[in-house]
């Protein structure tokens, strides 16, 4: 009888961990597959009357300053790469709040009196922000630039909430890579030097099957407003495969391990010496830290509280029976909380820490939480001209109505007829779409921005579909590699109810990116066209001129002017060298 | 084939002769050619002129339009003026400064003669002319307004007047009669420009003397306080501009080269800068710092007194985990000095520019960096090999100071936070590097008087820096045709033009607090000209890609038009031939 434990959220472990001004956690918790989920999450505070004289302690001077340029109240910024697969991996790590769309996201609160104050203040800030992360956030401009209505809330305290501005950007496009995880580990206090962050590398977390990086800056006050402080928060949460960890950095090609040692299911047919479909081992992976990420960590980070809640840095989620072997110089303290299936550990300081885990046949395991909401979103039709979105949004709650806000931001080039919007629930009649807000797009100017406010009842799937039409751009307008297509944003969804039980900041979800292809030109087009007219216009030209200052005669008054052309010019010489060299030849007889 | 010529010949010349044996007469006459029928001169006419049309379409339509849709526009510069600014044709900068003489305790006509005499003396020391002292006689507190200009005319001398305090008296002497000490003497006050000058009553010189020991002596020490201004004056009017050949003959090699280090190490002038204090430490303590209060009481009042010059952001940082970078040779141990050293030759190398986060703060003006660094307590004391000193000056960038934790119970160990009075010498060490950054002289002792100087050092160099922007966008103006010219360039280029002369008004008439915003707002609108970005913006375009684009279309064209033209001109000059 296998018995099984629930899956512990993030959220309810480092809720607490926030009463010093460094706090710094790691947790661990295997997933099937062999994949093993790895969330950092790192916080710094700044009192608020530090930040304003500029003098910055543990919250970076670099960032610090830009925000005070940009007059951000309040930031979010999101780098992320790969797909996180619901169907295998449950829930999302921090229900999704701290995920962003494939690529890069940004959104931000903007102190300003005025929305053109706002904007241009949103300008300084990506364009100083594209600077610091090296990442093309200077791109994001007024096409890529949406204000949402419904999706998104303040995390922070703001007193004077009038004049802040949320501006919200996204860059699907952008390829996420290790030139922006430098400027990010460069942002904690500890560099990666020590503590939970020196496990993070570049080779191993872009090599993740779902990696995100997120910084998020928000005011946070006591009750009655006063004693406030600014706090970043920086997470790094992955998906890794174990089995492609655990190869080597310089012989990374997968191979099969020899036949002895699979288990083969010798029912098959094909059976054989060389075939062999093998069989689940039915066991749990061996693997370490150093395995997985290339090296033990640092020791701890000494910032962090030295007793305490937070003080234990690294956890790992596995049922009790799992053994776990810890691999340190250093002395440890190991605690055990919810039912034992989270183990925490305070780590020694200055000597390396490692936790092992042997290959292990399980008879327990743990009980993925359920997500409350899946969607998918897709292209279709055909040709060039025209397409139309569809997305299908799943509730798998047996009792409960969801009720979300379906976010879409989609560029210029994509125009939606929003006189084709189709919300369909497979279960009922009734018009799932409750409130819309719609802001069309301008050519070149602004992308199109569309909320839904939407409710599905239990056990259905709405499908939402709308026609748009593809633009043509100018010449100049291409990219480079044209050909490959144009992205399109994900389409963010907040669920509105039921509320999560965990925290304040809501349940986030959000779709794949999309390629749209748009028609491409041939791009040595001006060249053709100009050949192509200057041809006609020359043609036209000498025949009006011809016939102008030609004089015309009739074809038998022709020969009175000698040979023309060339043939007849040509012949004529012939004609008379000839008769020269035959002249000589008579009088030579 | 026979030629037809041959035939047409043969039959028109000799048509009697070949009768006998001729062709039937049907042949006969296919062969004589039908000739066109003669051309008419206005057809001729027609022709030419339709010729000539065409042409004149081409040159006096086409090539206009052409040339008018391809111009680039460039706006009208004063491009002689831009070069006489920089030739230094237009403004000779003089600095005459005014040094009011308070005398209380002398009647009015001794006074008066004090100053004359001592004028007389300054001038004969004085060797650099374009920097003159000018003595005046300060209105006595309870001098009325009508008794301010008492004037002696005299043909050389400056006529000394009674004027009252104001900004633009560079010093004042204060004539203090004392009984006992040694005199004359005099002490120039630290915090305030002024100079005071004791002397017995029996040291004024007699009206009818023409020179007296206290005239030279206070001449000599005006001379004295003046003389590293004079010589950075000079210094840099001969090396901004040839015109300006410097007229100091005792500015030895060794000082030249000594204000040279002084002026390179030195950051332009800005309106504002970004001083930025940061902390940092291979290790992870020291982690804090009461920066906030030993900024405030050791630099607050330093840069407030700064603030007529320019403007400062302060702000800082902790930075743990610190590494040398590994080019660097690390720290090696002395054992005669008891300590770790760094050589000279790798200080330059010492800040780890790749991983410290030394970034320039945001906005407009240079930042000034001061490094605090708290070595590992096993790698301390750590000390400069060479002087065992510990802290230098980056040129042009900041100032480094190593803080070596305090040894305690025989072993080093650094506390977890730095209060105030361990960085009251580390803050010391980065006012000096301050006030060397910014270019402040070294003498006279008064701060005061250190930063009127530097006040008209400044505006001198705005105006020359300035002026050779002019001179500058000048030579691009010339040099590359292709580049367009907006109006706003030219706009910049006039009021750069008008606030460097206003500026220099201000500098003759001896405003410098005026001088300086003039030769601010002129150098920041020469700058702003210079680095006009749709200057900057012009696109290369190749001239291979003008033919491709040209050649299509006037190829065709223009071979008929040519043709038609050589053809024409052609048979009008057989024309021409045949009529003579």
């Amino acid at each position: 009888m296998v018995s099984f434990f629930i899956f512990l959220l993030l959220v309810a472990v480092t809720s607490a961990a926030a009463s010093s001004d460094y706090s710094e956690r790691l947790l661990l918790r295997p997933l099937p597959q062999s994949a093993l989920l790895a969330s950092f999450n790192f916080r710094s505070n700044e009192s608020s009357a530090s930040f304003e004289h500029q003098n910055f302690r543990y919250f970076p001077r670099s960032l610090g300053q830009i925000l005070q340029h940009a007059h951000t109240k309040e930031l979010h910024l999101r780098f992320s790469l790969g797909r996180w697969d619901a169907d295998s991996w449950g829930q999302r790590p921090w229900d999704g709040t701290r995920e962003g769309g494939t690529g890069v996201e940004l959104w931000a609160w903007v102190d300003a009196s005025s929305e053109e104050e706002a904007f241009s203040r949103w300008l300084t800030l990506t364009n100083a922000l594209s600077g610091l992360f090296c990442a093309s956030l200077n791109f994001i401009d007024g096409t890529k630039t949406i204000r949402p209505v419904m999706t998104f809330h303040p995390e922070g305290h703001h007193h004077n909430s009038s004049n802040l501005h949320l501006l919200h950007g996204t860059l699907p496009h952008e390829v996420v890579c290790t030139e922006n995880l430098t400027p990010f580990v460069k942002l904690l206090p500890c560099k990666g030097k020590a503590g939970i962050s020196s496990l993070l590398d570049g080779h191993k977390l872009f090599d993740a099957s779902w990696q995100t990086m997120s910084i998020d800056v928000r005011p946070i006050c006591a009750g009655d407003g006063s004693d406030c402080a600014l706090e970043i928060e920086q997470n790094v949460d992955m998906v890794l495969d174990m089995d492609r960890s655990k190869r080597p950095r310089d012989n990374p090609i997968p191979r099969p391990a020899p036949i002895e040692e699979i288990a083969c299911d010798a029912s098959k047919p094909y059976n054989a010496e060389d075939t062999c479909y093998p069989l689940d081992k039915g066991e749990e992976p061996d693997w370490s830290l150093t395995d997985v990420f290339g090296k033990p960590i640092r020791g701890a980070c000494p910032l962090t509280n030295s007793d305490g809640d937070g003080s234990e840095t690294v956890c790992i989620n596995v049922p009790p029976e799992r053994s776990v072997q810890v691999n340190t110089k250093g002395s440890y303290v190991e605690s055990k909380h919810a039912e034992d299936t989270m183990r925490c550990y305070q780590l020694p300081t200055g000597d390396d820490f490692d936790l092992m885990l042997p290959s292990q046949k399980m008879t327990t395991g743990l009980v993925r939480s359920q997500p409350p909401l899946t969607a998918a979103r897709s292209i279709n039709g055909h040709g060039q001209e025209r397409g139309s979105i569809q997305a299908v949004i799943t509730n798998p709650s047996l009792t409960e109505y969801v009720e979300f806000v379906y976010l879409e931001s989609l560029p210029w080039f994509m125009k939606p007829y929003l006189h084709t919007l189709r919300a369909r629930v497979s279960t009922s009649t009734e018009n799932p779409v409750v409130e819309t807000y719609y802001r069309p797009a301008v050519d070149r100017l602004r992308g199109t921005h569309l909320e839904l406010l939407l409710r599905i009842p239990p056990v259905s799937t709405l499908t939402l579909t709308y026609d748009f039409d593809k633009a043509i751009l100018r010449y100049t307008e291409y990219p480079p590699d044209a050909n490959r297509g144009f992205d399109v944003a994900p389409a963010v969804i907040r669920l509105v109810s039921p509320q999560s039980q965990h925290s304040s900041r809501g349940t986030y979800l959000r779709t794949t990116s999309l390629l749209l292809p748009l028609p491409t030109p041939d791009f040595s087009m001006p060249y053709n066209v100009i050949i192509l007219t200057s041809t006609v216009m020359a043609l036209a030209f000498g025949n009006v001129f011809n016939l102008l200052v030609r004089r015309l005669v009739g074809a038998d008054e022709m020969d009175a002017f000698g040979p023309r052309g060339i043939k007849g010019k040509l012949t004529g010489r012939l004609q008379r060298l000839m008769r020269a060299f035959k002249g000589k030849g008579g009088k030579a007889e | 084939m026979s030629s037809v010529r041959d035939a047409n010949a043969s039959s028109n010349t000799k048509p009697a002769a070949n009768d006998s044996h001729s062709p039937p007469p049907i042949i006969k006459a296919a062969i004589a050619k039908k000739q066109p029928p003669p051309e008419t001169s206005e057809s001729v006419w027609t022709r030419r002129w339709v010729i000539f049309s065409f042409w004149a379409v081409a040159i006096f339509l086409g090539l206009p339009v052409w040339w008018k849709a391809t111009a680039i526009y460039r706006a009208e510069l004063p491009l002689q003026t831009m070069t006489d600014w920089a030739d230094g044709k237009i403004c000779k900068p003089v600095f005459p400064l005014r040094i009011a003489v308070e005398a209380p305790a002398l009647p009015l006509q001794d006074a008066q003669h004090l100053v004359r005499t001592t004028q007389h003396a300054l001038d004969d020391l004085n060797e650099f002319s374009a920097h003159h002292l000018r003595l005046m006689l300060a209105a006595a507190p309870f001098a009325n307004a009508s008794q301010e200009t008492v004037g002696t005319t005299n043909d050389n001398t400056i006529e000394p007047f009674r004027v009252p305090r104001d900004k633009d008296i560079a010093l004042s002497i204060r004539m203090l009669p004392v009984e006992s000490g040694s005199t004359p003497r005099s002490e120039l006050q630290q915090y305030s420009p002024a100079l005071d000058v004791y002397y017995t009553p029996n040291q004024i010189p007699p009206p009818s003397s023409t020179s007296s020991p206290l005239a030279t002596f206070i001449a000599n020490e005006l001379h004295k306080v003046f003389a590293e201004e004079q010589a950075t004056l000079a210094h840099l009017l001969s090396t901004t501009s040839t015109a300006h050949v410097s007229k100091i003959k005792s500015l030895s090699p060794e000082f030249s080269a000594e204000l040279e280090r002084q002026s390179t190490r030195a950051f332009k002038y800005a309106p504002t800068y970004h001083l930025t204090f940061s902390l940092f430490s291979p290790t992870s303590v020291p982690s804090d710092w009461e920066i906030e209060s030993a900024l405030q009481q050791y630099l607050t009042p330093l840069l407030e007194s700064f603030s007529s010059i320019s403007n400062f952001t302060v702000d800082t940082q902790v930075q743990l985990y610190a590494t040398f970078s590994p080019s660097m040779r690390q720290p090696e141990f002395d054992a005669e000095l008891n300590a770790w050293t760094l050589r000279k030759e790798d200080l330059s190398g010492f800040i780890n520019a790749a991983e410290w986060p030394l970034s320039p703060s945001i906005g407009i003006g240079p930042t000034i960096n001061f490094v605090l660094y708290v070595p590992d307590p096993s790698q301390s004391p750590l000390l400069v090999k060479e002087n065992g000193g510990n802290s230098w000056l980056v040129p042009q960038w900041g100032g480094v100071r190593i803080l070596n934790p305090t040894v305690s119970g025989g072993a080093p160990s650094t506390p977890a936070k730095l209060d105030k009075e361990a960085l009251a010498s580390a803050m010391h060490t980065f006012s000096d590097q301050l006030f060397s950054l910014l270019g402040v002289p070294q003498t006279p002792a008064s701060l005061p008087l250190r930063l009127t100087t530097l006040t008209r050092v400044r505006a001198a160099s705005l105006v020359f820096s300035a002026s050779s922007t002019l001179s500058a966008l000048a030579r691009l103006y010339k040099a590359l045709p292709s580049i367009p010219i907006p109006d706003t360039v030219a706009k910049s280029v006039d009021l750069t033009t008008a606030h460097l002369q206003l500026a220099c008004n201000d500098l003759r008439e001896g405003r410098f607090q005026g001088a300086l915003e003039n030769a601010r707002v002129a150098e920041a609108e020469a700058e702003k000209a210079f680095f006009e970005r749709s200057m900057v913006g012009q696109v290369y375009f190749p001239d291979e890609h003008k033919v491709a684009v040209y050649l299509p279309l006037l190829g065709p064209v223009a071979v008929p038009l040519v043709m038609a033209a050589l053809k024409e001109l052609k048979s009008f000059l057989v024309w021409i031939k045949r009529r003579e």
